[in-house]
Order: C-alpha cells, then structure tokens, then sequence
C-alpha cells in the first residue's frame, strides 16, 4: 500500500466520525435527520405520554388532595399529598350519608335506563324494520329535539313539576313531584331517547327479515318476535345503549341539581352530596375530593369493562345521526 | 272468528304508530309541549311580586329589552352598546366559549384520534386513559378544576398567579373564569371528538397512502390530500354534535365559578328564574338560546351538505 492509499484511508476514516465533535442534541438531530422513521416513533412516544399524563394526572391530584388532613390543605403539593389521613374516605360517609346520594344516582339512573331500553325498543324497531309513510318526518323530530339544550324546556318542566296535583296526593306527600326521583328521571328518559333510538334502530335494522319471519310462521306474535328474536340477537347494541344511558344519567347535572332541594332525603343525586362538602362556615376540600373519588369509581369501572360498546355507541350513534 | 290478539290485526302503519306512543308521547311532555309553553310564556310580562309569575300578554318586549341590554336581570343576553362587559354578555359568552372549545377540541381529538391509530402494545389502555376524562360526571369533572384553581389548596391558582396571567382569586374573576372553564371542558371532551375522527381514520382505504407515497408524496400532502378530505364529512358532523353540546354548558360553570361569574345563556336562565324570579324574561333567553342553537345547526348542514357534493 502506497503513502497516498494510507493518507486517503485515514480521511476516510475521519470522515465517518464527524459525530465525535457534535453535543448531544445534534447528534440525536443527525440521527433523526438520516432515519425519519424513528424520528416519527418518538415523536409518536412523546405524544402518547403527554396525553397519558394530561388526561391521568388530575386523576391523581385528587387523590393527593383527599389524603391531605384538612389543617395542612394549603401544603398540598403538586405530585406530594400535605400528609396521610385516609380517614378523609370514612369521613364522607359519617360527616353526610353520601352513600345515600350514591344510592339515589344509582336508583335514579337504573330506572331511566329500564325506560329508554324498553321504549327505545319499540322505537327503533319501528324506524329499523317497518316501512310506512310518515316514517322520515317522525325520525326527523326525534333527532331535532336532542338539538335542543335542556334549558329550552326548562321554565314549563319547573311549573309542572312544582304544582300540586290531586291525583298524585296518595303517592306523594304534597301531591308534586319536586324532591321525589321522579322529577329527575322521567326528563332525563327523554332527553337521552333518541341516543338510544338511534343506536337500536340500526342495531335492529341488521337483523335477517328471514328469521322474524320464521318465528312469525311458528306462531309468536309481531311483539313476541321483536322481544324473543330480534332484541336477544341484538344483545350487544342494547347492551352499548344501556351503558351508554346509565353513564349519561349518572353524570348529569342540569335536572339533577335543580329539580331536589339538596336533601339525601328529597332523593338529592351524588352531585348534591358532594357540593354540600362545601359547607356554611367551612369549605371541607379534602372531602370533596374524597367524595369525588368514590364517586367516580363506578364509571371508571364501567368505561374500563365495557370500552369497545361506548366506542361503538359513541360512534354509531353521532354518525347515524 | 275473534282475533286472539288484537294488535296482531292491525295494519303495519297502525302497529307501528302504536309503538311508537310511549316515545312520543315521553318526547310531547318532556320536549315538545315545553318548547312551545315556552315561547308562550316568552311573550308575557314578568310579575316579581304576584303570586303567578306571568303578568299579561306584552308580545315581542321581552325579546326587545333582552337583545337591546335593558332586561332587567343581574347579566345581560346582548348589549350592543357594549356597556356591559363583553364577558358578561350570555350571548358572547356562550358563543365564544363554543367556538374556541371546539376548535381546541378538534385539534387535540385529531392528536389523540392519530395515536390512537397506531398499532402498539397497550393501546386498549391508553385508549380507555383518554375515555375516561369523557365518561365521568360534570360535578367531579368541575370539582378537580375547582379545587386545582382554588387559591387555598391549587397548585395552578399559585402558578398562573405567578406568571401573570391570573389574579389573585381565578374563580371570582370573569376571564379567569372563562379560561378556566374551557380548559375543563377540552380536558374532559377531546376524548368524544378523538373517537369520532378515528372512526373516520379507520374507513380510510390504507392502499391510498400506498399510492401516494410511491408517487413521492410527502407525509403533509397525504394528509391534505388523503386523509383531510376524507374524513370531512365525519369531522363536521362530530364538530356539529360537540357545538351544540357546548352552547348547553351549565353544570361545569355552577359548579366552579358560579353562574355570576360566567353567564352562559343556560346559566342565565336560571338566574333570572331563581334570583330575580322574572319567569318571562326566563323563558325569553331560554327560547332564544333554542333559536341560536337552531341557527348553527342549520349553519352546519348547509356546509356538511356541500363536502358530500365534493366528494362524489
């Protein structure tokens, strides 16, 4: 090998080491500059974290301001709770019977759900499978009253819904439905029917004319088809409608923090009981939180076993519409 | 020979108005019958001090004093001479609480909807991370913005204080407030928009990227070729579905900063039916609000109507 061949391998060399003079970031740019693929994997990485973190984090203050003993509240850091008093989760149930709150969500929401199923049933088995005039206009005036904000109704719902009448005087004390569920779940029922019309009637509508037909030769009734085959077959999309009713009606609040007077007894919703930690002469942060905390357990439970039906209900539902 | 069941002898348009009774007659007492008691009640005179709260027929007045700023109630719907802060007009309020939540929804739902889309291990969970903000109740979702901006336990009442942006008490101050609440609300909604794109991500054809990128088009003008105008039409119908959802917003605002705060038109209902007793004036700014929601829906339809034209 000649002096020129070793002088011209040496730049070679050299050549491929320009890396050794650059910081940190420069070479990392280098790097992404000549492999973009992995220039999109960490970007993709660092976007999955941040919106991990975003969504979780305030997940977990919470829990850090519930821990936090309410004379060391101002001391509650950011990542760090002020303290450790776990008895903040006893508290809520001995200070308010804020399981009793829960226990009327939890009434108020199952009831509204067994009305929207059963009467969205019917509904969307018309609009799915049965074919007559006025079918268009009618399915065009359920979609236009989800259009309306609650609000809307709101001043003619509070006078009837205040206003003694004789006829309910056996059932309630005073004869109105103010402070009793019923003033929450029958406008809450109808608000979130069409939703569930929505999502059954396209469910139904993909159930084979063949086999309605058959149990219609063996002898059931039209009724008795619609609740013996095509509602079982449809098991998943009135399975996605009943989840996704329940999570809307647990999680309301216009009717449900105006229609009660705040009472556990006046069948007051969660909302109520958390909003009275608020008290008087005291603002009780840490139960607040704690209550919070436990009230959201249900849905998070909820949203983690039956995600794929509130992905598909979601979906189903708004593109239907 | 009499019929066993009498539903069974009916014709199928009769069976099917039969069934559907409980819907409509749910939807005639809880919605239809209430919206128009509402314009009737709109079009009466208040009576704070009688023992009925609606005086007599007074036509359009209501609507008049409401959108010239001289209702009397503690915020104003309109007020064109801009006497009122604009931050304390409903209309203004509600509007641009509902154009920048849905435009901040959208940007970061089609973020999340992209990660989403890739194929990686754990992505079930964090799909259900950025569902679960969606799926929980407004009184908690308002609880942890409440007490992250309250100035006694928050650490983000401190910090924002620190940089200048906030004054001392977020919660009493009209803009701090509405800031605060649209940051609730993009926090808890992106998740509702990120599903909707993604749905429409997914019935992309993927042999359309293929194409494009042998034909060297970069990653960009995929995504302004491919991606954009095929998701269209998906995109404004959840757009549509989110803004009507955000001229609602009562429940995150009472329970933060308190309708005085932050008067959106739903909140100023109930102001003026709980604090000023003017059940008229109520009724007035509730049927208002349906109009304006009415409006945009049309507004939508026309254009979601043009994208469809594009595309085929």
């Amino acid at each position: 090998m000649s002096e020129k061949d070793q002088a011209d391998l040496a730049a070679m060399e050299r050549t491929d080491e320009p890396d050794l003079d650059r910081g940190i970031v420069e070479a990392w740019a280098a790097k992404m500059i000549s492999n973009p693929d992995r220039a999109y994997r960490a970007t993709f990485y660092v976007a999955t974290i941040f919106f991990l973190v975003t969504t979780l984090f305030p997940f977990y203050w919470l829990l850090m301001v519930a821990l936090t003993p309410r004379n060391r509240l101002s001391s509650v850091g950011v990542l760090t709770p002020g303290g450790f008093n776990p008895g903040a989760f006893v508290e809520i149930f001995t200070r308010l019977p804020f399981h009793r709150y829960i226990f009327n969500s939890f009434l108020i929401a199952v009831v509204a759900t067994v009305i929207v199923l059963l009467v969205a049933s019917l509904a969307g088995y018309v609009f799915g499978r049965l074919r007559f005039r006025a079918k268009n206009v009618l399915l065009l005036s359920v979609l236009v009253t989800s259009f309306f904000p609650p609000a809307a109704f709101f001043v003619p719902l509070n006078r009837l819904f205040n206003r003694n009448i004789d006829i309910l005087r056996p059932l309630m004390q005073d004869g109105s439905l103010y402070n009793t569920p019923y003033a929450i779940f029958i406008p809450l029922s109808a608000l979130y029917l069409p939703l569930s019309i929505f999502i059954l009637m396209t469910f139904y509508s993909q159930i084979p004319d063949g086999l309605e037909d058959a149990a219609r030769v063996e002898g059931t009734t039209r009724l008795g088809a619609l609740f013996r085959i095509i509602v079982p077959l449809s098991a998943p999309g009135v399975a996605t409608a009943g989840v996704l009713t329940f999570i809307t009606v647990y999680n309301e609040y216009f009717f449900s923090s105006l229609m009660t007077d705040g009472r556990p007894q006046s069948w007051a919703p969660m909302l109520e009981g958390i909003l009275r930690f608020q008290g008087e002469f005291e603002v009780l942060f840490n139960l607040m939180a704690a209550a919070s905390i436990v009230a959201v357990l249900p849905v998070a439970i909820l949203v983690i076993v039956a995600q794929e039906k509130i992905v598909s209900g979601l979906t189903a539902g708004a593109v239907k519409e | 020979m009499r019929p066993l069941n009498w539903l069974e002898t009916q014709s199928e348009a009769t069976f099917a108005y039969i069934l559907l009774a409980p819907a409509f007659l749910l939807l005639a007492v809880i919605a239809f019958f209430p919206l128009i008691r509402t314009f009737s009640f709109s079009l009466l005179a208040d009576q704070t001090a009688a023992a009925t709260p609606f005086g007599e027929f007074v036509g359009f007045d209501n609507y008049v004093a409401l959108l010239t700023g001289e209702a009397l109630l503690p915020q104003q719907f309109l007020d064109p001479s801009f006497a009122t802060p604009i931050l304390q007009q409903a209309l203004f309020v509600t509007l641009a609480f509902a154009i920048l939540s849905v435009l901040f929804e959208t940007l970061i739902g089609f973020g999340q909807a992209i990660v989403l889309d890739q194929d990686f291990y754990g992505r079930r969970w964090v799909r259900v991370a950025i569902i679960i903000p969606y799926a929980i109740p407004i009184v908690i979702q308002a609880m942890i913005f409440y007490l992250m901006f309250n100035p006694t336990v928050g650490f983000a009442a401190d910090f924002m204080q620190g940089i200048g942006v906030f004054g001392s008490n977020p919660l009493t101050n009209a803009t701090d407030s509405f800031i605060i609440v649209l940051v609730a609300d993009i926090w808890k909604t992106s998740a509702f928009m990120a599903l909707l794109i993604l749905a429409g991500l997914q019935s992309i054809d993927r042999g359309l990227y293929d194409v494009a990128r042998v034909s060297g088009a970069s990653p960009w003008q995929q995504f302004k070729y491919i991606t954009l105008p095929l998701i269209a039409p998906a995109l404004l119908v959840a757009m549509l579905f989110r803004t009507m959802d955000a001229m609602r917003i009562y429940g995150l605002i009472d329970a933060t900063a308190g309708c005085q705060t932050v008067p959106s038109m739903s909140c100023l209902v109930i102001t003026a039916l709980q604090n000023t007793r003017r059940w008229a004036t109520a009724s007035a700014v509730a049927f208002l609000t349906a109009v304006v929601i009415a409006v945009l829906v049309l507004l939508y339809l026309v254009s979601l109507r043009d994208t469809e034209a594009g595309v085929t």
